[in-house]
């Protein structure tokens, strides 16, 4: 049935009212403030102190807090490869279990002879292996959070290919963070198995001299702010529920309700902020790979770029990766702008309801020709059916 | 010269994705399709249009001060492969064995089949007779039909090398076939008026 | 331009004539009203005439926005499509083209029309031919249509066999058609001829009024034309052969009545001298002459003749008897005697000099001409008992200047004329009128005239007095009304088989040229006019 929006509208209004309120932006000044204030030797001591708790996700300066960045120029020739995915999870209602991987590449060149390479490649994933991480056992099934891994895999696979056939400069997008956030509650052996392959793929990076990027637009992380946090915390141990400074507690409380771009609100067009590296508990598993990252104002928002620490500790990757993310969103025909090879690469990725629903076909008649007729359950049925 | 692939055919015309960005053949013009042993199907291009691809996405600008028309392209390679260009085409008539035949087809072209600009001498055969005006003054599409008829005119005076003759002939035949709109049929004398 | 293809016919009927299209290249003025053209049907040819020409367009919307300077290109695409013309055609003739008919077919009455589409063209010389005849002794080339150079030919035998009239405003030329037709019968021998010259000018040269000369039908056809006169002294001067006299003795009852305008009678005066006849007889005229005032009185009295009257009528006949051609007592072997020239193929031309006036000529005409259709009536009479050919009174055409005159309604009941005219061709004797004003003349004489050859016409009356009695009269009223001032007339009638508008041909050198050489079978003897009679 239609929603009811006569409750929804009230809260609508009401959420509005906060979000609009006056004192958010003088915290955000605030904020910004204490970002120049505060001191990153002591605050990076504070963070790697072992005695220090912190509930939250903190991002630990390299240098400095709040020096800016601006946009280097570009070289005169050079590439940009994205990758996107998209998949078909695997159906609980057919008796066939599957899932479809489809990786979207774009390789665009830049310079004397432009060009552009656009392409997608569809995997069908039907065999044990790949339906199971242990398929003996058939115990960890690869859906949800795992099947977004494996995406993840295929994705960096599918751009240290395209690198391959490229020639240097080349920087590597991919849409999104590098941290495989949703291998954190995974068993070790699941995490193991996916972080190998992603790895890999970041030594190939590296071994070839490719800075490989994720590149995540509208940013809701706020692991900065949460260091400005524990920069007001005066007590040693984090104990937010015996808070000592009532006055601290406050701007805290404020604090929590600001994101990294706001912060970084005062990035001018170009401009990039320092490099910060993050405190995923994952990122343990990373090795060289270690995650850092930086925001950049791409003339139309803050965006977060990160990057493996051995991108991020070269200078000339870093302008280079700098300069290229600027020159993609000058090429962006949208506002707020954004690259147009992680653009293209999603357009490749895309799957349509129509593209599944052949799929879902093509298997359906192909099970008929082998008399396997199959009975969805009442409730998909009935969702597909619609009856009256 | 081949310029496009049939991408949707039926009884009266075909549309046509046009091998060059942006450069479909003339409005106007005639095109070709070999429909089988020397016999080639004639169409009349009533309509050209160029967008994205998929239909869900549309062209933005993308020019600045700087960077603008050919440069465009330069700047966003990846442009030519998510942009075409499409024409549509009505069917006049067939040519076998130098045998000119004007009217519908009796076989829509088969999609996927390629699409050819007629050569001068061909042009010229095809529009010795001109019972296909019928065929243009009835196509229905976005374009006007009597801008339509104008376009060939136009497009086949040049081609059969400013035939002054044909012209007359032709201003005739559109008379003729319009003589109960007038104002339809001013707008085609004065269109196909050559400019001196 | 001959035989051109000008359109297809793409409606009408039997009755309201056809409507033809014309082809884009076939602009209106290159047409006329009343050209020949022909339509050919599957079956038959058409032999037509044009009788109205129009302008459509085949959507309105161009009437409310003409292109104007609108270029060549715009202009020549919307002639014949967007705007068109037609013309109003009206079959005449047709001729069967089945082949099995092979050339025995001729002309006939139009009794069908043709399917749609069937094409118009120009009439070719051919068609001329078929129509109004090759050229022949009895066929007269009297002019050309108006824009062809092709020879249009009156049948002069048909000519002559009925009474005819030639029309048209003054100015228009009929003296000189006159002519033509003239020299044209007498060098073909269709008819003989007697031609009362009101005002002497067909017998001798003349000179027009632009100056020039031309020539008499005596120099031109010499001593197959005899001149007479009534004036003497005219004769004297001029070449004349005879001079006639006429004695009160001939003149009767009825022509007082007819010179009752002339003479100013009222009714009752001129009814006076039928009371005189019918006492007196042949003599009334010089009774009344000769009567005293008692004797007039006593007259009166006793046959209740009006004593005013009678007086009246005896002043004005003492005027009239003073005319130098007028004697007591003439004999009417005189009158007799151009019977017998007419009967051998003389042709005869009255002068009246210094006595021009139209009560001299009037009555002289009157006279003459009730003598002679009085003799004609025998010799017709006696050829019809006998048989035999050599009996047979040779045909007669009379020439009547200012018809009206004689022939107006109630003229005509009274005058030899108005007998003539309507017997017809009963004793061979027919008139051949010149007029002006044809409404003026008797409707019943009117009908009665075979042929009819007329010039400009601008009276209503006048153009409706001339087309009585003739088919397709609405149409032709159109060719009428587009005739030029001169020389142009429409010929209609017995002796053309079909209507048709004429540039009449110059009387002039070239023209005497024609008739001296068209003139060698019937040259006669340069005789003595004595020796005419003798012979």
């Amino acid at each position: 049935m239609p929603l009811r929006l006569g409750s929804i509208g009230d809260g609508v209004e009401r959420m509005v009212e906060i979000l609009a309120a006056e004192e958010r932006s003088q915290w955000v000044e605030r904020a910004q403030r204490l970002l120049h204030d505060a001191d990153p030797g002591d605050l990076k001591a504070k963070l790697r102190d072992r005695r220090t708790r912190v509930p939250w996700l903190v991002a630990i300066p390299v240098s400095s807090m709040d020096d800016v960045f601006g946009a280097p120029d570009c070289p005169s020739y050079f590439s940009v490869v994205a990758a996107d995915g998209s998949s078909v999870p695997p159906d609980r209602h057919s008796p066939a279990r599957f899932y479809v991987l489809n990786t979207g590449r774009a390789i665009l060149t830049y310079g004397e002879r432009p060009s552009a390479v656009l392409d997608a490649s569809a995997q069908f994933h039907f065999q044990m292996e790949d339906l199971y991480l242990y398929p003996s056992a058939g115990s960890f099934p690869i859906e949800g959070a795992r099947l977004s891994a494996k995406m993840a895999v295929a994705e960096l696979r599918g751009l240290r290919e395209a690198t391959e056939r490229t020639e240097t400069p080349v920087a590597a997008l991919r849409d999104g963070s590098l941290i495989l956030w949703g291998l954190q509650n995974e068993d070790s052996r699941v995490q193991q198995r996916f972080l190998r392959e992603f790895l890999e793929c970041l030594d190939d990076f590296q071994n070839a001299g490719v800075p490989v990027v994720g590149y995540t637009s509208l940013p809701g992380a706020r692991d900065v702010v949460n260091s400005l946090r524990v920069w007001l915390c005066q007590a040693e141990a984090i104990d937010c529920a015996n808070c000592s400074s009532p006055e601290a507690m406050d701007s805290c409380k404020a604090l929590v309700t600001i994101l990294d771009r706001q912060l970084f609100g005062f990035l001018k067009a170009g401009e990039r902020s320092d490099i910060f590296e993050s405190t995923s508990a994952i990122l343990s598993e990373y090795g060289d790979h270690r995650i850092q990252f930086f925001y950049l104002n791409v003339d139309g928002e803050v965006v977060r770029i990160e990057a493996p620490q051995w991108v991020m500790h070269d200078s000339q990757m870093v302008d280079f990766v700098h300069s290229v993310l600027c020159d993609q969103c000058r090429r962006s025909g949208v506002h707020p702008p954004y690259p147009p090879a992680l653009q293209e690469a999603h357009e490749q990725a895309v799957i349509s309801i129509t593209d599944r629903r052949l799929v879902e076909d093509m298997v359906d008649r192909a099970l008929a020709r082998r008399g396997i007729v199959f009975t969805r359950s009442a409730k998909d049925r009935s969702k597909r059916r619609r009856a009256v | 010269m081949r310029v496009g692939e049939i991408v949707e055919s039926n009884s009266t015309g075909f549309v046509c994705e046009s091998y060059e960005l942006n450069r479909p053949p003339a409005l106007g013009s005639l095109v070709k399709v070999h429909v089988g042993e020397a016999r080639d199907l004639y169409g009349v291009v009533c309509y050209g249009e160029t967008g994205s691809l998929d239909p869900g996405r549309r062209a933005v600008r993308r020019s600045t001060d700087e960077v603008y028309d050919h440069q465009v392209y330069r700047e966003s390679p990846q442009l030519e492969h998510v942009l075409r260009t499409e024409f549509t085409s009505v069917a006049v008539g067939i040519v076998e064995r130098g045998i000119v035949v004007q009217g519908l087809p009796s076989l829509p072209p088969p999609l996927h089949f390629s699409v050819h600009t007629c050569s001068s001498e061909e042009t010229i055969l095809f529009t010795e007779n001109l019972y296909y005006f019928r065929l243009l003054l009835r196509a229905s599409g976005p374009v006007a039909v009597e801008q339509l008829l104008a376009a060939n005119v136009r497009e086949v005076y040049i081609e059969r090398g400013s035939d002054e003759e044909w012209l007359r002939e032709a201003a005739r035949e559109a008379a003729s076939l319009l003589k109960h709109d007038y104002d339809r049929l001013m707008a085609v004398l004065y269109a196909i008026q050559p400019v001196r | 331009m001959d035989g051109r293809r000008l359109g297809v016919v793409t409606d009408g009927g039997f009755n309201t004539g056809l409507t033809v299209r014309l082809d884009a290249d076939c602009p209106t003025e290159d047409l006329r009203i009343g050209d020949f053209v022909v339509v050919e049907g599957e079956s038959n040819r058409y032999f037509s005439m044009i009788s109205d020409i129009q302008l459509h367009v085949s959507d309105p919307r161009v009437l409310a926005s003409p292109p104007h300077d609108a270029p060549p290109l715009v202009a020549q695409a919307l002639a014949g499509t967007t705007t068109y013309a037609t013309v109003e055609v009206k079959p005449m003739l047709m001729l069967d083209l089945r082949p099995d008919l092979g050339e025995a077919t001729r002309p006939q009455r139009v009794r069908t029309i043709p399917m749609h589409f069937a094409a118009l063209h120009r009439a070719t010389e051919m068609d001329f031919a078929t129509v109004f005849g090759k050229e022949g002794d009895r066929n007269f080339a009297i002019g050309t249509p108006v824009s062809m150079n092709i020879p249009v030919r009156l049948r002069l035998d048909r000519f002559v066999e009925r009474s005819n009239g030639i029309f048209g405003q003054s100015g228009t030329g009929k003296s000189f058609l006159a002519r033509l037709l003239l020299c044209g019968i007498i060098t073909s021998g269709a008819a003989a001829n007697l031609i009362f010259d009101m005002h002497s000018e067909y017998a001798f040269d003349k000179q027009t009024e632009d100056g020039r000369w031309v020539r008499g039908l005596r120099e031109l056809l010499g001593s197959r034309v005899l001149v007479y006169s009534v004036d003497a002294k005219a004769a004297a001067r001029r070449n004349v052969d005879v001079t006639l006299t006429v004695g009160l003795n001939q003149i009767e009852a009825e022509d007082i009545m007819l010179l009752a305008d002339e003479l100013d009678l009222t009714a009752t005066t001129a009814a006076t001298a039928g009371l005189l006849g019918d006492r007196y007889g042949g003599n009334w005229l010089r009774q009344l002459l000769a009567m005293s005032s008692d004797d007039l009185a006593e007259f009166c009295q006793s046959s209740g003749a009006h004593p005013e009257a009678t007086k009246a009528l005896q002043r004005k006949l003492r005027d009239v008897q003073r005319r130098a051609y007028l004697k007591e007592d003439v004999p009417f072997s005189p009158i007799d005697e151009m019977v017998t020239a007419l009967g051998r193929g003389r042709s005869i031309i009255l002068e009246f000099g210094r006595h021009d006036s139209p009560l001299d000529y009037m009555l002289v005409a009157n006279i003459v001409t009730r003598r002679i259709r009085t003799l004609y009536r025998r010799k017709m009479e006696r050829f019809e008992e006998t048989r035999a050919e050599a009996d047979r009174p040779p045909q007669l055409m009379i020439t009547l200047e200012e018809a009206h005159k004689f022939l107006n309604p109630s003229a005509a009941r009274q005058t030899i004329f108005g007998t003539i005219a309507r017997e017809m061709r009963k004793y061979n004797v027919t008139l051949m009128v010149i007029d002006q004003r044809p409404s003026g003349i008797d409707a019943e004489v009117m009908s009665q005239l075979g042929t009819r050859i007329t010039g400009l016409l601008t009276e209503e009356r006048d153009i409706d007095a001339v087309l009585t009695g003739v088919g397709s009269r609405s149409f032709l009223r159109g060719s009428l009304a587009s005739l030029d001032t001169c020389q142009q007339v429409l010929l209609m009638g017995h002796a053309v088989p079909m209507p048709v508008m004429v540039q009449t041909r110059p009387y002039d050198e070239e023209f005497y040229q024609d008739i001296r050489g068209s003139d060698q079978a019937k040259e006669l003897p340069d005789v003595g006019i004595a020796d005419i009679w003798a012979e």
